[in-house]
């Protein structure tokens, strides 16, 4: 798999950026000692170029470690030259010089190739470290729609399991090793790579077997899994985290906020311990959603917060065991607001004084009824762009996912959606507060959804119309 | 049972610690026989530059004693020589050394394991 991949040339990078590292320290010693060298022989070279000039020099001569004596330098021409390994060969000044030539070449060869590979491994070991800054953006696949599916198949729950008792041995590893030091990374390094293998033969299992059952599964799962694997795998990921994240995996249903938050949490753990705020880029592969228009003329393109309002609703219902198969004019099951004002339209005929507009809301509708799995998606959607606004209602969501494909693929025949989004009332609906102020289509509380789900049984045709007056009140007001 | 595994697990520990020991001798002789090989090559081609006229010196201890160009050629080659193969002794050593080694963690690492598993089953009972 490409995550497999990834991690696994992360780890490389990081096993490079030490292995370097080392090098270059190790390289800069002799590097420094041999430039000395030259510079040595080169002031030797010019003394032999002078030496000659006289035939004697009055000098200090050094007598022992302490004392200086007055003497003469003679034979200023004869060279005593140590070749090495206790050979000595006299020879004039000119061919010392020859042989101070030759060994300054030899020098200067070493140094340079010195010089060469210290460059190399410190461009290696900046690239590594830009690589680790920039690529490292955590792309983290939200698979929200194998999420979903996942709730359909207990089978796969232990899957996740298995990954995730590998993800916490690599993190124990991976631990110890960020503890110990440089050289052991690289040894668990290699054994990171080994269960690297393992944990990709093992999704090739399974991979065969999801495709026996479901093909969509698979993708979503392996991604998420991956994604977050590679997470652990790059860095010394705490088992803190993971363990976190455990029952984010085995519970399923509430799988996608908390494992979200974890990851980010991970991210975050990871992303200081390499000293960086790291960027993540989340993306789902569900389709965008629609946008809906509302027959007022406006396009009002409902916010993300405000489907997933409608989809927690709408789910929450739905783990109530209602079921929405009933008929349009539900007078007694409303789930979502959605609900509330397809009740509407349906009572339309008994409220004629409300506007056209509300009656014609069949525009909406159709769009809505276009399909279930677009409902799903926008579902999804909302979920997806809006973890980051509203984690509470994302664990609403995870909670009452569960219930939602099933309750969805009822829901859709003989489900009549007056508007296939939802605007957000601040104020819940049972409380009858005549608020005509529109609240902004902010981020619902889940106290007030709660309430209007305890209330929903409460004459909703009584509610309707004062719903209608906010909602009319409303547009009128964003008008 | 686990204080018998833990004694054995130190013996084994300690011959281990032996080998590493003479391993590590056996490479830092190596290392000194390759600088003398390097040094011995540049003596040679120093030599080889020389002519007759300027007189050759060995050292031996605090004495200059004077040598023959030619007679100081043939001994630095000899002595090139006996490094090489002296390099090659230490290598094999080495790895056979290496191979001891290696056989030793082994037997050092079943070892944890079993006086682990012991200790596991004390905790058990305890």
């Amino acid at each position: 798999g490409w995550y497999f991949g990834a991690a696994r040339q992360k780890g490389k990078r990081k096993t490079e950026e030490l292995s370097h590292g080392y090098t270059v320290v190790s390289l800069e010693k002799p590097f420094v000692c041999r430039k000395k060298v030259s510079g040595d022989y080169e002031a030797l070279n010019d003394r032999l170029k002078t030496l000659p000039d006289q035939l004697s020099y009055d000098i200090m001569v050094p007598f022992g470690p302490l004392a200086f004596m007055p003497g003469k330098l003679v034979h200023t021409n004869e060279v005593t030259v140590l070749l090495g390994d206790n050979w000595f060969t006299k020879c004039s000044a000119k061919q010392a010089q020859k042989i101070v030539d030759h060994r300054m070449k030899y020098v200067k060869n070493e140094l340079d190739g010195l010089s060469k590979t210290i460059k190399n491994f410190e461009a290696r070991v900046g690239f590594a470290k830009d690589l680790e800054t920039i690529s490292a953006v955590f792309i983290v696949q939200v698979i929200n729609g194998g999420k979903q599916r996942m709730a359909h198949k207990p089978n796969s729950k232990p899957k996740q399991d298995v990954f995730f008792d590998f993800k916490e041995e690599d993190e124990e590893n991976e631990e110890e090793s960020g503890d110990s030091g440089s050289r052991k990374c690289i040894m668990t390094e290699e054994e990171l790579w080994a269960r690297l293998d393992e944990l990709e033969k093992l999704e090739e299992l399974q991979d065969e077997q999801d495709k026996l059952s479901d093909n969509g599964d698979m993708n979503g799962e392996d991604t998420s899994s991956s994604s977050s694997e590679e997470e652990k795998d790059a860095d010394a990921a705490i088992p803190v985290n993971g363990l976190s994240l455990k029952p984010g995996w085995s519970a399923l249903p509430s799988s996608t906020a908390p494992l979200r938050q974890d990851r980010k949490e991970e991210e975050d753990f990871e992303e200081e311990e390499e000293a960086n705020c790291l960027p993540t880029i989340y993306f789902s592969h569900t389709v965008e959603p629609k946008k809906v228009r509302i027959n007022t003329g406006k396009n009002t393109t409902l916010k993300f917060s405000e489907r997933k309002e409608q989809k927690e609703h709408s789910k929450r219902k739905k783990k109530n065991g209602h079921s929405n198969g009933h008929a349009h004019h539900e007078l007694h099951k409303i789930t979502t607001p959605a609900d509330i004002y397809s009740a509407v339209i349906g009572l339309g005929k008994f409220f004629p004084s409300l506007p056209d507009q509300l009656r014609e809301n069949s525009v909406c509708s159709d769009t809505s009824e276009s399909s279930a799995a677009d409902f799903e998606e926008r579902r999804i959607m909302g979920r997806s762009f809006s973890h980051d606004e509203a984690m509470h209602s994302d664990t609403s969501d995870g909670i009452t996912e569960e219930d939602s494909p099933t309750a969805v693929l009822l829901q859709p025949p003989s489900r009549f959606e007056a508007f296939s989004g939802t605007v957000i009332e601040k104020d819940p609906m049972p409380s009858a507060v005549p608020h005509l102020t529109i609240s902004p289509p902010a981020l619902p509380t889940i106290l007030e959804r709660k309430q209007e789900e305890v209330a929903p049984d409460v004459a909703p045709p009584q509610q309707a119309p004062k719903r209608v007056s906010k909602f009319k009140a409303a547009r009128l007001q964003q008008k | 049972m686990a204080e018998a595994i833990q004694k054995k697990l130190k013996v084994e520990v300690e011959k281990y610690a032996q080998m590493q020991k003479e391993v590590s001798k056996s490479m830092s002789a190596r290392q000194k026989l390759e600088t003398q090989l390097t040094e011995n090559n540049i003596v040679k081609e120093e030599l080889d530059l020389l002519d007759s006229s300027n007189t050759v010196y060995k050292l031996i201890g605090p004495v200059l004693v004077k040598q023959d160009l030619d007679e100081a050629k043939a001994t630095v080659a000899k002595r090139l020589e006996y490094i090489n193969g002296e390099i090659q002794r230490y290598e094999t050593l080495l790895k056979d050394m290496e191979k001891k080694s290696e056989q030793h963690r082994e037997v050092l690492s079943s070892l944890q394991q079993e006086f682990q598993k012991a200790q596991g089953l004390a905790v058990g009972k305890v």
